[in-house]
């Protein structure tokens, strides 16, 4: 076989696992929202999900009357857009000092950041919540079961990998715009926030997006740090349509539907920063 | 318009590794000096210093009469064009130059006035709305100069400026710098690796190498009387022939020996050379290029300074060519009016200007000055 023909080869074999992977990962939504649209007797009886005879379009109408749905929705964006701010908040400082400055331990610095990626969340399940027993009792603080308590948790996970992306963009911004911006006559704040700041946008909304979503899916820590419906969040809030009542897969995939949406929309926007943001580092170091 | 002067400056960085070294510098207000070197010669750490942007670890840095050493970036009343530009991506051009202006609440209708006044002297005037990346690099390189004069500084500081252009653009660049001193004379410090930059542009030039400066002086000094082999062989294009001997007298004259090299040194020149201890020493012949001519009057006016070595290599060049020669073991090149007669593998005879020849120690590289 001669190199172009290899070449040709190997392209083939790629495009084909690519598209196993794209079939692999798109199939369960497929799936997911062809099975919201029939009855839960038909799911029950094991149908074929992706015949769709008779769509059934009011369950998505039952899905918010069934359960309070609307409470979990507004529980998850109140602590994931706190959560997106805070995390990016801490993550733009401590990416740009990793980025521009050498202080003592900055190197044992950026390892840790990287090693608490190194350990299983669930790990920290018990601990954080005994923790927060603790912080009740000595400091008379609720923890558990608060917004607060899922936010500091949430930005607590968050932001290392957060630390990453940041930092990837703020090395790819040359130092002497800064530089610049300082001898036109800023301090070293006007020039982050006046120069390095609007540069590093994109860097910004791939950190938001990056956090929103990955909070938004967040299951295990919702489930056990918050037990009333006024603070539970969707991933909680969709459990409910099976077995607290009755089990209705219909509803359950409704509802999953609806909370994949405003991923699928904020990804789809803002994917061109997302992609850039996540594959920084690796290109630019 | 202010004077810079440097006493002392060392820089060094942890691990002691010295960058700069006992720097001593005066310039003089509306000087335009040039630092030049081979990378990692410090000429840009020092620049550095003196915007600011770098910390002096020992030594005085004055602006004007006061010293700044302590003194932030913004507050030296400094503009510095940086080698890559260092636009502001997201500002129009306009906004690129104004900044610094805002940035010192200058009133609006002044930043205007200012902004259109610089931006026609460099032939931008209708580039200001347009955004750093829609430029071309000479235009760009202009935006960064605009920037830097709009704010009418005590100082210039340019960082190798023109190393991201191309060929002939450098050549139109370094003579618009060259006006633009001429009319706004604000004093200037000047970086880059270019010695041809550093010849046609400096008002002094200042030689450095690992962190030390070798000479100061105006570029016509620097390339008639360079003070040890180091400035003599960076500067000039192509550079100083440099070919190993020995001095010795005899019968009253004194020859420069090396195998197949015989030359007897013009008497004006006898007495510096017994001053400088270098009889009988090992040293280096200099000389460069031009001072290398192959017309049969000067064979026949100086007999003694006349070389027959072997052609290795010609280089055209259009009006000049370069011979590539060699002798008794030793290569040098001349510089010569442009023939078609030369042909590599061929002997001929050459004589060395013997008046503008230098003589180096061979062991400490430095020049016998001759005055």
């Amino acid at each position: 076989m001669n190199t172009r023909t290899l070449r040709a080869v190997r392209g083939g074999v790629l495009t084909a696992i690519t598209w196993v992977i794209v079939v692999l990962t798109v199939f369960p939504i497929l799936w997911m929202i062809f099975t919201s649209l029939h009855t839960n007797q038909e799911i029950l009886e094991g149908i074929n999900s992706l015949s769709l005879a008779h769509p059934q379009w009011q369950n998505y109408v039952q899905m918010w009357q069934t359960v309070n749905f609307f409470n979990y929705f507004k529980n998850s964006l109140i602590i994931d857009a706190c959560t997106m701010v805070l995390a990016c908040l801490f993550s733009m400082f401590a990416g740009y000092s990793l980025a521009r400055y050498r202080f003592p331990g900055s190197g044992l610095f950026s390892i840790g950041v990287i090693a608490t990626q190194m350990i299983p969340g669930i790990m920290f399940l018990i601990p954080v919540y005994m923790l927060f027993l603790q912080i009740h009792k000595w400091l008379g603080i609720p923890m558990v079961n608060t917004y607060w308590g899922m936010i500091i948790v949430y930005t607590a996970f968050y932001t290392p990998m957060s630390i990453w992306i940041m930092r990837s963009f703020f090395v790819a911004i040359p130092s002497e715009l800064e530089e610049a911006a300082m001898v036109d006559g800023c301090n070293r704040w006007q020039a982050f926030w006046r120069v390095i700041l609007p540069l590093a946008g994109p860097g910004i909304v791939a950190t938001c997006v990056y956090v929103f979503l990955t909070a938004w899916d967040e299951l295990m820590f919702a489930w056990v740090l918050t037990t009333t419906p006024d603070v539970q969040t969707i991933p909680v809030g969709i459990r409910l349509y099976v077995g607290q009542y009755q089990n209705r897969f219909d509803l359950l995939m409704c509802a999953a539907t609806v909370v994949t949406l405003p991923v699928m929309i904020t990804f789809f926007l803002f994917q061109r920063h997302f992609i850039r943001g996540m594959t920084a580092g690796a290109v630019k170091g | 318009m202010a004077r810079v002067k440097l006493e002392h400056v060392w820089k060094k960085y942890s691990g002691d590794v010295v960058a700069v070294r006992d720097f001593n510098l005066d310039i003089d207000d509306k000087e335009f000096v040039v630092f030049v070197g081979p990378s990692g010669c410090g000429k840009t750490t020092t620049l550095r210093m003196i915007a600011g942007l770098e910390d002096i670890t020992s030594g005085d840095l004055y602006i004007g009469d006061r010293r700044v050493n302590d003194v932030a970036p913004k507050d030296r009343d400094i503009a510095m064009v940086f080698q890559n530009y260092a636009l502001y991506p997201h500002m129009t051009v306009y906004e690129n130059m104004a900044f610094g202006l805002k940035l010192r609440k200058v009133p609006k209708a002044e930043i205007d006035k200012r902004v259109k006044e610089a931006a026609k002297i460099l032939g931008i005037d209708h580039l200001l709305d347009r955004k750093p990346k829609a430029l071309s690099g000479g235009q760009r390189q202009r935006v960064a100069l605009g920037r830097a004069i709009v704010r009418e500084p005590q100082v210039f500081l340019m960082d190798e400026p023109l190393s991201n252009l191309d060929a002939k653009l450098r050549v139109q660049m370094r003579a618009e710098i060259r006006k633009l001193h001429q009319r706004i004379q604000t004093t200037t410090i000047y970086v880059t690796h270019d010695q041809t930059e550093a010849m046609t542009m400096g008002d002094r030039i200042v030689v450095m190498r690992d962190g030390v400066i070798q000479q100061v002086d105006t570029p016509q000094r620097i390339y008639s009387h360079p003070v040890n082999m180091f400035v003599a062989g960076f500067i000039g294009s192509p550079a100083m022939n440099f070919i190993r001997g020995e001095l010795v007298e005899d019968g009253g004259q004194i020859y420069f020996r090396a195998p197949e090299w015989n030359i007897r040194l013009p008497e004006g020149r006898h007495q510096a050379l017994r001053n400088a201890g270098v009889i009988g020493k090992s040293v280096v012949l200099g000389v460069r290029p031009e001072d290398i001519h192959d017309e049969e009057v000067f064979q026949s006016a100086y007999p003694e300074a006349t070389v027959r070595a072997r052609i290795e290599v010609v280089e055209h060049m259009g009006s000049e060519l370069y011979l590539h020669l060699t002798k008794g073991g030793q290569t040098f090149v001349g510089r010569v009016a442009s023939r078609f007669d030369f042909r590599p593998g061929q002997d001929t005879q050459l004589v060395l200007d013997l008046n503008k020849i230098h003589i180096f120690d061979a062991e400490t590289e430095e020049a016998v000055q001759f005055s």
